[in-house]
């Protein structure tokens, strides 16, 4: 039973992977592989953070900063010339998990909405910092002169180079992440998720597994970070901040953090629906910033949370339930 | 300048923001007690009172008949808010009412951008004196104005809160709903009125500080008023809200206290470094909270 349950799990994965790597090569249109390259980048941001709210129930805000600080450490490494743009990915790796456990380790003793108050304040503390120190960071202006990303003697230069760069890594944090939710630390989450108090009864270290987990999903956003900016070959303080934060917590909640694929699922949803909205209304309202874009998504985000609290994967298990038990009944009155 | 008329013009402008924190926090706390709602629209209502009083204002209105006109509607928003957006939530959490607060600030925002545009706005001074010289010093007769503002919803606030029938029960409500609905307290009926309140003070906040226009020492954080005001308003609020211990009281002193310490910070050493500071402050002080230094007395808070 087991193993062939495990089977049919993987078939939607298989078809889901190879239409990732197909997808390219079907439709040769550079606005769709770029659009589904940043589809990966903030999938993964949102992947971590769904983790984070949805099975271990903490609410932490602070992934723009960590998605920045990866952009920034192997960006003025490299534009310094101290370190060569690819192992400056896994050195500001390093460095984030290193900061991300001298900020959570204190910060993840608070609850609830204190701890959302704290790391909000951190995503606004690190975006003046990076503004003020300005001989290191380039201020407000941003950093310039990133060199290219290389491996070996390939040379990153196309979207399409990007697109699969940025889908490896976006694939090996859903695959580390679903086995992570199966583990023994995954237990341990779901149980502290619950209550706190029963899983430290019974002998779970909370404060480290919680320790754990934030500088786990620190990484992975810190890896986005460094092929974001390795894409853009630039980097502002400005879009590592408030913005930032409400464009991911809109995926999570549309997509719904039931399960990992719910995460992935808003992100797809709301980055091609923020493009549609770009293409339709651009001729209506002259200025299209994110401050317009807001009020679609705001609205959107406040229907969800109104009338499909676990969002739209939750729906639709619920509808495909709703659906089992109608065929069910329908089979059981032929027969 | 000498080093004296220095410190007494930070002190001035200190004071001033400080106010402005105070009623900020005053709307958090009043919203939070009452309903457990994290209300992030709160800086939105403080931009409201401030863009809708330009509004009113630029459409050819007497300043005291725009002002209460954005009161009003300032008032009616944060009502409606409350009706529209937070009553139908199906499982009411924490984390919900926070998410849906920051979407529906996110819509305000736009919304007024669209409508108003992205240019700051001020209106002319409340009462037309010249600004007055203290040991060389600047004393700009608006700062009067807010700190007095601060003054009156202060004392109004403690007297309604400790005096009347209709407060003691807000404040028995806030203590146990259950309870308070038991002996006949109608406690939705509350969460509106405090909304409303909230509003209120938010955009009697946002009005007070929309004319401070004064070129030289301005190091007020949040003088002229536009769109985009409402996110620095509503964590300064929180800021004070959380270190004031969500009392009246408390809040004010913090307000204050940190409107000072910004001033000076501001004044002496930079102004780019003013937000993260009080920021740092409340991270430092959460944190703070959650240490145990007796070893006995375990606190559950927070």
């Amino acid at each position: 039973m087991k193993e062939d349950g495990r089977f049919k799990t993987n078939i939607p994965w298989l078809i889901f992977l190879t239409a990732i790597i197909v997808l390219p090569i079907i439709v040769r249109s550079n606005y769709i592989v770029s659009v589904m390259f940043f589809v990966a980048i903030y999938g993964m941001l949102s992947i971590g953070m769904g983790l984070l709210m949805g099975q271990a129930g903490l609410f932490s805000l602070a992934h723009p900063t960590w998605f920045g600080l990866g952009a920034y450490i192997p960006g003025i490494l490299s534009a310094r010339g101290i370190i060569p743009p690819l192992p400056g990915i896994f050195v500001g790796a390093i460095c984030v998990a290193l900061i991300a456990y001298i900020v959570g380790a204190p910060v993840l003793r608070l609850r609830g909405f204190y701890l959302a108050c704290a790391t909000f304040a951190i995503i606004l503390i690190a975006q003046v910092v990076a503004a003020q120190l300005t001989n290191l960071t380039g201020g407000p202006e941003g950093l310039v002169g990133i060199p290219a990303l290389s491996l070996g003697g390939f040379v990153f230069k196309t979207d399409l180079h990007f697109y699969y760069l940025s889908w490896a890594f976006c694939l090996g944090c859903y695959w580390f992440c679903s086995n992570l939710i199966n583990s023994r630390i995954g237990c341990a989450m779901k149980s502290f998720h619950d209550s706190e108090v029963a899983s430290q009864s019974i002998g779970v270290n909370v404060a480290k597994y919680k320790l754990q987990i934030f500088i786990l999903t620190a990484v992975m956003a810190s890896f986005a970070g460094s092929i974001f900016c390795f894409y853009l070959r630039f980097a502002v303080p400005d879009s590592f901040g408030f913005p930032l934060l409400v464009e991911l917590l809109m995926m999570i909640i549309i997509g719904g953090v039931g399960h990992l694929r719910g995460p992935l699922t808003g992100t797809f949803v709301v980055l091609w629906l923020t493009e549609l909205i770009h293409g339709y209304l651009g001729k209506i309202f002259p200025v299209m910033t994110n401050e317009v874009d807001a009020i679609f998504f705001g609205i959107l985000i406040i229907i969800v949370l109104i009338f499909m609290p676990r969002g739209l994967t939750g729906w639709i298990d619920q509808l495909i339930n709703l659906g089992r038990k109608l065929y069910d009944r329908f089979r059981g009155s032929t027969t | 300048m000498t080093l004296l008329s220095q410190i007494i013009q930070y002190a001035i402008s200190g004071i001033t923001s400080g106010s402005i924190y105070a009623i900020v926090g005053i709307c958090w706390s009043t919203v939070f007690l009452i309903s457990g709602v994290m209300n992030f629209a709160t800086g939105e209502f403080v931009m409201l009172g401030g863009m809708l009083t330009w509004v009113f204002f630029d459409a050819g209105l007497g300043l005291a008949y725009a002002v209460i006109l954005a009161i009003t509607c300032t008032v009616l928003i944060a009502i409606l808010l409350e009706r529209i957006v937070i009553r139908p939530v199906r499982y009411p959490t924490e984390m919900t009412y926070m998410l849906i607060t920051i979407a529906s600030a996110s819509v305000i925002k736009g919304i007024i951008l669209i409508t108003c545009g992205s240019e700051t706005r001020t209106v002319k001074p409340f009462i037309e004196i010249e600004p007055i010289n203290i040991l060389g010093a600047t004393l700009i007769p608006q700062a009067i104005v807010v700190t007095g503002v601060l003054v009156i919803v202060t004392l109004g606030l403690l007297w309604f809160f400790n005096y009347t029938l209709f407060g003691k029960a807000l404040r028995a409500s806030s203590i146990n709903q259950i309870a308070a609905s038991l002996i006949g307290v109608d406690v939705s009926k509350f969460r509106l009125f405090c909304f409303g309140l909230a509003g209120a003070l938010g955009a009697l906040a946002g009005i007070v500080i929309t004319p401070i226009a004064f070129t030289g020492y301005n190091i007020t954080p949040i003088a002229f008023t536009g769109y985009n005001i409402g996110l620095m308003a509503a964590l300064k609020g929180l800021v004070v809200a959380i270190v004031g211990g969500w009392s009246i009281g408390g809040t004010v002193l913090a307000g204050l206290a940190l409107g000072l310490v910004e001033g000076f910070v501001a004044g002496f050493i930079s102004t780019g470094w003013k937000d993260a500071l009080a920021l740092s402050i409340m991270v430092l002080f959460l944190i703070f909270q959650t240490i145990d230094f007796s070893r006995r007395r375990r606190k559950i808070f927070p």
